[in-house]
């Protein structure tokens, strides 16, 4: 990877511009691409074409850590407290099921939120100075992760492609 | 009376197993004794009357000094001192005769508002013995009763109902039957096969009318021919037909009454005679029993009853006139309160201010001792010696279970020690009540002479609490003047505005002596199941026609005076009359009993009867009108319907006597295997059959559990804690009601529902059967309650309080529970404990029997047994194979461990 | 209508309020305040300063407790199930459902501690080891309870935040100061990368998913309180979707009353229109038709099972003494309603406005009729009681109007209640086609 710290961010009005740069860009032969966006967009992934988000695992994961802890819970603490109650067994599944239901869905829950954090990289205390409040509002950013020698051809490109505005140097 | 005592204070009364009237057991006022030992309102020390009318502290020596200088100064005029007491026997009576003899005499009387006047009278009448005999209800095949309540106020309750139950069980395919006649359907006559509602005061004719059906069917078997003809002369106008109008039933109900008492052999007929032709009904039904031959079978003299040594009610009012005349200086009241029980209060209240001194030996403050000049607080009989004779020769000792809890002081070691002040003590040369008592008890050694030390048999007497030895039987001959009796007809009038007023001794509280007990307060009433007050009984016809509905106050007016009380409409009092409980209405009788209801002896005529001299209770002609107020009445019954619910159940005799009990019992198809029970099951069995509905099991669990007394309030919102309650259903039509009692308490399912809806395992099961509240657990989420279907958890909805000394009471096996925890029935848990701990000491198995809830212990019916279901040979196994046996709401299939008889119901009696 | 002024009129919604919010606002603590003392009253003299007794052991505590319970639901009904199913016009109004089911939820929690006898030992319901090995009655379903709604409580709170996070960062943009500070936490350094976009999409998707069976579960809970006892009036097999249908019910006429003056004050017309309370009158008439068929199959089961005490209770139910609660549920819950078949009802704001409010009253009246006419009179007729409320009882149910409210007094002004991206998604996306458009 190029320095870490070093690239170029375009800023456009129209999400198709930015669409079109990216395509520019990977045709250059960058793949250091980032775009920021007020709103998610399919065709900005399409665009960049990245992996599908691993989040989908980390639910199943939870989902199954879920289960699994509350059938220990509930078998494990009536055994260990064994008392007959309304004439059942001590181990009574049926309304065991209602616990397991609730903590399969509870540890989901908790590890999907546990999953998008760590893969967004969330939270973090400062916001890149790639990032331009605008970018919430209604523009469109597109990073670009270059050396300094390529900013030129990269300044270009997003030019070209309909960008109003270009920093260099953010990261 | 059995007392455990803990640490020095009496925590619990059951009666004594040797005792041959109580056999161990307790009516709910016997329970309640505890209450007046820990009355919150008790006189702790003497008191003296100040020139402000208040009351002022006094020291021992002083009052006894002020007393013996008063006496001391009628010297030679002994007949102005005046002793009333209530109905004494033993000791303390011989004593207070002694002591007034020392005195140079005085007026004594043993003053009862219920003195039984009229039975005596006819017994002497018909008899020759002014005394009340033995009624073996136990054996006699058939029973009427003319307005007798024998199971909750007349004469021996707890005896009777023993014995009514042991009639009434089904043996061999039969059992006793029972008629209850009488204008008002009391606690006795709702046990009863069929209530004959006759007019008030009609009795009497009854009884004769039956005697003529008797003698025209020749089955008078008692009589010769002579006998016969002579009654069939002079009571030719008292044949059915004559009569039916008045009493008002059919001639045709008469013959088959008449015929069946005379069929069934031996029966026995039963007399209270409070109207005002009360000795006319005591000695026509003397006569019935005699015509039938039950005189010397059913009715025996010998033993006798100590109730027959009560002073008359003309005997008070002789007093009174004395007092009035300023013949009596120095008046003395021991545990009596005729301020509240004498019809004439404000007269005798009048007199009682022309006597120089009235001395009052008052537990408690009343109406009585607030109007006296010194009170010297008595013990109250937990805290004394002494002795006391209910039958000819059955004779109780009493030893005190306690120190006395106040600055209070036995009556009899007053008397000696006013004696020894008076100098006089040459005569009186006992050093205290207790050395009396074993010199007493010395003269009864040397007269049956055992073969003992006297030491042995004191201690022996002590150990079984007296010494038993029932009075010989006598045999009676009719009077022949009895057969030539011109029997008054009574004039029956019936004036649509006029109602006649039957005031009746309260099944809770008697005379009115046991309303300062909370216990018996919140007691529900038998019949009524209303608390802390008293009512008005009338009849839905009667109510319709008046325009009162429930609740509403009213005045009711009779020629001596007015009381207002609330409505209750109710089938259970005959159109035209109306019934009043006796026992509440205290003006001065500690916090619990204050200005709740009103006193309806006030209402009642002050001319005695004229041939007993006994008070007429049942005669005053009454108006009743609105006052608009409504008064409501706390009630512990949500509906006296079973609303098809099958709750009480009850099997027909016939379909018992030919076996066709429906359908066994089905077993349900289980989603769980059983679980097991290792050691034992508790469990128990409850015969509807014996019950009667007393509430003396209700009392005995407040007693022994600690439970918390709320009030009228938090009733009235559904809110007691009794873990045991005598439901009543009411399966009759709207004027003859059919009252059906069950007791309900925790029913220790196998499944329980509350179980496994508590979040926290505050309940469960445990391996012994029983459902556990544990309270340290209880979060009080009530969903356990909820879900109960039995409804018998109890919630304690604040902290409630037991004021002092009242928690000295607490029974310290029972844990006292908290504001916010759910409680209920444990089966006693603490008696099972120490049992089986008694058991594991000396290695050995717990036996059936051994362990016995407060419940079971004191129901004087035995209707309640408990046990282990696991062992096939204990006595609750073998009683629940009864074919009666049900579970209540078996469809739940909660498998209660308790299981109920089902009431036999025989039906009306029939030719 | 283009993104900035989306972001400037939600926006618009957050500035300092007037003297009018804070009179509602100090109305409101004061209401809070006087329940809070009636619950301080409750715990130190017992819950007999109640209308409940023995019997009915739960009245106007339960009551509230479902009916908040049941309140949550629609917003989780929109923001998840009508998420997953693509439905387009939630958008505008999902966050202030949201809102309302988190809120909700805060005051429905609140009851299952109140209603306790002693209070102080709520956390006895939750599975914690201890050194006496005391554990919770799994079997419970009040524990069942304790499991549903705690989690549904931090689900739906997860949920709302998640949602919250990219509106967050447009709001961190346009504060400063404290403020700034406070929402730039919240937005948790969000830049709306295609990377965080991608995952945070994935994750709103599978806590949709997840959301959606949890909310039928949780109300199916909360019935089982009921149809798990042997209640007659309660044990019904019917009660979890009844009371699913019915809480969405409630919920759905909830967030109408709600968005109504929402949209008014704010001037939000153009993102919360009249076509969004369109919809969810349509909802409500299909809810409300689900429970009326509730009420019917209730009745003839209990009639056709011919079981004595199942047909007293319902009889009782409709002619005894709680025969105007349930004559009210009948036709607030089930007939009004179908008044929304009318295009004119359902489009006029003061009909639709006043119809949620009778259904508000109509389902808190259902849940108390359930649950103290079936208490009322249980299997012994001996023990039969009514329920009367006392002022403890009517005075922490007014409080717990006023703590809901009170969450969403200080939601209406601290958070955009409408949320900022999902209203710019389904803006058509700015294009070099149409340079006219600003």
């Amino acid at each position: 990877m190029a320095a870490a710290n070093s690239g170029v961010v375009g800023s456009f009005r129209h999400l198709d511009s930015l669409i079109l740069a990216i395509e520019q860009l990977k045709k250059a032969g960058y793949r250091e691409l980032q775009a920021l966006s007020p709103i998610p967009h399919h065709s900005i992934d399409e665009a960049l074409a990245k992996p599908p988000s691993p989040i989908r695992v980390f639910t199943l994961v939870g989902c199954l850590l879920g289960a699994i802890a509350g059938f220990t819970l509930t078998i494990g603490a009536t055994l260990h407290y064994p008392l007959i109650v309304g004439g059942k067994p001590i181990v009574s599944i049926p309304p065991f099921l209602v616990i397991v239901f609730e903590l399969t869905i509870l540890f989901g829950g908790l590890l999907t939120l546990g999953g998008m954090l760590l893969n967004a990289r969330l939270p973090r205390v400062h916001v890149g100075p790639a990032y331009n409040p605008r970018f919430s509002e209604d523009r469109f950013g597109l990073w670009i992760g270059c050396e300094e020698k390529q900013y030129d051809e990269v300044e270009r490109l997003l030019e070209n492609a309909g960008a109003e505005d270009v920093v260099r140097g953010a990261s | 009376m059995l007392v455990k005592t803990v640490e020095g204070r009496a925590i619990k009364v059951e009666g004594n197993p040797d005792h041959p009237v109580n056999r161990g057991r307790l009516c709910a006022r016997g329970q309640a004794s505890l209450q007046g030992l820990y009355n919150p309102d008790r006189i702790q020390q003497p008191l003296k009357k100040g020139a402000d009318e208040s009351f002022q502290p006094i020291l021992w020596e002083a009052t006894e000094k002020i007393l013996a200088g008063k006496l001391a100064e009628l010297k030679g005029q002994a007949g102005r001192i005046a002793f009333v007491t209530p109905l004494l026997t033993g000791s303390l009576d011989n004593l207070i005769d002694t002591w007034l003899k020392a005195l140079g005499g005085g007026r004594r009387l043993r003053y009862e508002l219920i003195g039984y006047e009229s039975l005596r009278e006819a017994n002497r009448i018909a008899f020759g013995l002014q005394k009340i005999p033995s009624y073996d209800i136990e054996h006699a095949r058939l029973i009427f009763s003319f307005g007798a309540d024998f199971l909750e106020t007349w004469l021996s309750p707890v005896e009777f109902a023993r014995q009514f139950a042991s009639m009434r069980s089904y043996r061999e395919g039969r059992m006793g039957r029972f008629v209850y006649i009488g204008p008002r359907l009391s606690l006795t006559g709702a046990n009863s096969d069929e209530w004959i509602a006759v007019r008030p005061g009609t009795e009497a004719l009854l009884a004769l009318s039956m005697i003529q059906v008797i003698i025209a069917d020749n089955l008078a078997s008692g009589l010769s021919q002579a006998e016969v003809r002579e009654l069939r002369i002079h009571g030719a106008g008292f044949a059915p037909e004559s009569v039916a109008e008045k009493i008002g039933i059919s001639a045709d109900k008469i013959r088959v009454l008449g015929r069946e008492f005379a069929r069934q052999r031996p029966s026995l007929a039963l007399a209270d005679g409070k109207s005002a032709s009360g000795t006319e009904t005591c000695v026509a039904v003397n006569l019935l029993n005699y015509v039938v031959g039950n005189v010397g079978q059913t009715v025996q003299f010998g033993p006798n009853a100590a109730a027959g040594k009560a002073s008359s009610y003309s005997d008070v009012r002789k007093l009174i006139e004395a007092m009035e005349q300023g013949k009596i200086s120095v008046l003395l009241l021991a545990g009596v309160n005729p301020v509240f029980t004498l019809p004439e209060a404000s007269r005798f209240q009048a007199a009682l201010k022309k006597v120089s001194l009235v001395v009052s030996f008052a537990s408690f403050p009343d109406e009585t001792a607030a109007a006296s000049h010194l009170v010297l607080p008595d013990n109250t009989f937990l805290e004394s010696w002494g002795d006391y004779e209910p039958w000819e020769g059955v004779r109780g000792l009493q030893q005190p279970a306690m120190k006395p809890l106040y600055n209070t002081k036995n009556l009899g070691d007053v008397l000696l020690s006013v004696a020894s002040q008076m100098g006089i003590q040459k005569t009186l040369p006992w050093e205290n009540f207790y050395s009396y008592l074993r010199e007493q008890w010395k003269k009864l050694y040397e007269h049956v002479k055992p073969e003992t030390d006297f030491e042995t048999f004191w201690t022996e007497a002590l150990r079984r609490g007296g010494f038993f030895q029932p009075g010989r039987r006598q045999v009676v001959r009719l009077n022949p003047g009895v057969l030539r009796r011109q029997f008054e007809s009574p004039t029956v009038v019936d004036n649509v505005d006029k109602l006649t007023l039957i005031p009746y001794p309260s099944a809770t509280f008697y005379d009115g002596r046991m309303a300062n007990r909370p216990w018996l307060q919140e007691l529900p009433d038998p019949l009524t199941q209303i608390v802390w007050d008293s009512w008005i009984d009338i009849n839905p016809k009667d109510a319709q026609r008046l325009g009162v509905s429930e609740a509403d106050l009213l005045v009711l007016q009779s020629p001596a005076g007015r009381i207002n009380l609330p409505a209750h409409i109710s089938g259970g009092v005959r159109s035209g009359v109306v019934a009043v409980p006796v026992g509440q209405g205290h003006t001065a009788f500690g916090r619990y009993a204050q200005h709740r209801g009103a006193n309806p002896i006030p209402l009642l005529p002050k001319e005695p009867e004229t041939v007993s001299g006994g008070l007429i209770w049942i005669e005053t002609q009454t108006t009743i009108s609105r006052t608009g107020e409504k008064h409501p009445l706390a009630t512990t019954s949500g509906s006296d319907r079973p609303h098809e619910r099958l709750i009480a159940q009850t099997v027909a005799l016939g379909a018992l006597q030919r076996g066709s009990e429906p359908e066994p019992r089905r077993e349900t198809l289980q989603m769980y295997p059983e679980h097991s029970h290792p050691k034992h099951r508790w469990g128990m069995a409850i015969d509807l059959n014996a019950c009667i509905g007393c509430g003396a099991c209700v009392a005995a669990c407040s007693a022994e559990n600690n439970i918390a007394v709320v009030g009228k309030e938090q009733v009235g919102k559904g809110r007691e804690m009794s873990w045991i309650r005598i439901e009543r259903f009411d399966e009759g039509e709207a004027e003859r009601p059919d009252h059906h009692f069950i007791p309900m308490l925790c029913q220790h399912c196998d499944n329980a529902p509350c179980e496994s809806v508590c979040p926290v395992y505050a309940t469960y099961h445990n391996p012994e059967g029983l459902n556990v509240q544990v309270y340290n657990r209880c979060v009080g989420t009530k969903y356990c309650s909820n879900n109960c279907p039995y409804k018998v958890r109890r919630f304690n909805w604040f902290t409630f309080e037991h004021p002092e000394p009242l928690n000295l009471q607490l029974n310290p096996d029972v844990t006292v529970r908290e504001m916010g925890v759910m409680e209920k029935c444990t089966f006693c848990v603490q008696r099972i404990r120490r049992v089986e701990l008694a058991a594991k000491e000396t290695q050995r198995e717990v036996r059936d029997g051994e362990i016995v809830p407060a419940c079971a212990q004191t129901c004087p019916t035995r209707a309640i047994v408990f046990g282990d279901l696991d062992d096939p040979k204990s006595e609750v196994s073998r009683t629940i194979k009864s074919p009666r046996s049900y579970h209540v709401l078996e469809e739940l299939n909660t498998k209660p461990a308790i299981t109920y008889l089902k009431k036999i119901k025989p039906g009306p009696v029939e030719g | 209508m283009n993104y900035s002024q989306v972001d400037n009129d939600v926006l618009r919604a957050m500035q300092a309020p007037g003297w009018r919010y804070y009179a509602i606002l100090s109305a409101d603590l004061v209401v809070l305040a006087w329940g809070i003392f009636a619950w301080r009253y409750t715990v130190q003299r017992g819950l007999g300063v109640w209308g409940i007794n023995h019997p009915v052991m739960w009245a106007m505590d339960i009551t509230n407790f479902v009916f908040w319970v049941g309140i949550a639901h629609s917003g989780t009904l929109i923001s998840a199930i009508l998420y997953l199913f693509r439905v387009r016009w939630r958008a505008g109004i999902y966050r202030t459902a949201e809102a309302v089911t988190v809120f909700a939820l805060f005051t429905a929690a609140l009851f299952p501690v109140i209603h306790l006898g002693r209070p102080w030992f709520f956390y006895w319901l939750f599975p914690y080891p201890q050194a006496g090995g005391l554990w919770i009655n799994f079997r419970s379903p009040l524990i069942w309870d304790v499991f549903a709604v705690s989690t549904y409580m931090i689900i739906s709170v997860l949920f709302f935040f998640t949602g919250l996070v990219p509106d967050m960062a447009v709001v961190r943009n346009r504060t400063s100061g404290w403020r700034h500070k406070i929402y730039a936490f919240m937005a948790q350094g969000w830049q709306g990368t295609d990377s965080q976009w991608r995952h945070y999409k994935a994750a709103y998707l599978f806590l949709a998913a997840l959301a959606t069976p949890l909310v039928i579960s949780v109300h199916s809970v909360v019935s089982w309180d009921f149809a798990q006892t042997i209640v007659p009036g309660w044990h019904s097999t019917i009660f979890a979707p009844y009371f699913v249908a019915g809480a969405i019910h409630s919920g759905l006429a909830m967030v109408i009353m709600l968005l109504i003056p929402v949209r008014r004050v704010f001037r939000l017309d153009a993102y919360l229109t009249q076509s969004h309370l369109e919809n969810l009158a349509k909802l409500i008439i299909l809810t409300g038709l689900i429970v009326g068929y509730a009420y019917v199959v209730e009745t003839y089961i209990a009639w056709y099972s011919n079981n004595i005490p199942e047909w007293q209770h319902f009889t009782f139910q409709i002619t005894g003494e709680y025969a105007i609660p349930f004559w009210i549920m009948i036709l607030f819950n089930s007939l009004v309603p179908l008044l929304f078949f009318l295009k004119p009802i359902r489009t006029s704001t003061p009909w639709l406005f006043g119809i949620a409010v009778l259904i508000n009253i109509g389902m808190w009246m259902e849940r108390f009729v359930i649950i103290v006419s079936s208490l009322a009179h249980e299997y012994d007729p001996y023990s039969w009681g009514l329920f009367v409320p006392t002022w403890v009882d009517i005075s922490i149910t007014a409080g717990s109007f006023a703590w809901f409210f009170l969450w969403f007094l200080l939601f209406a002004k601290l958070l955009p209640v409408v949320s900022i991206v999902e209203v710019k998604e389904e803006l058509p996306p700015p294009m070099m086609g149409q340079k006219g458009e600003r």
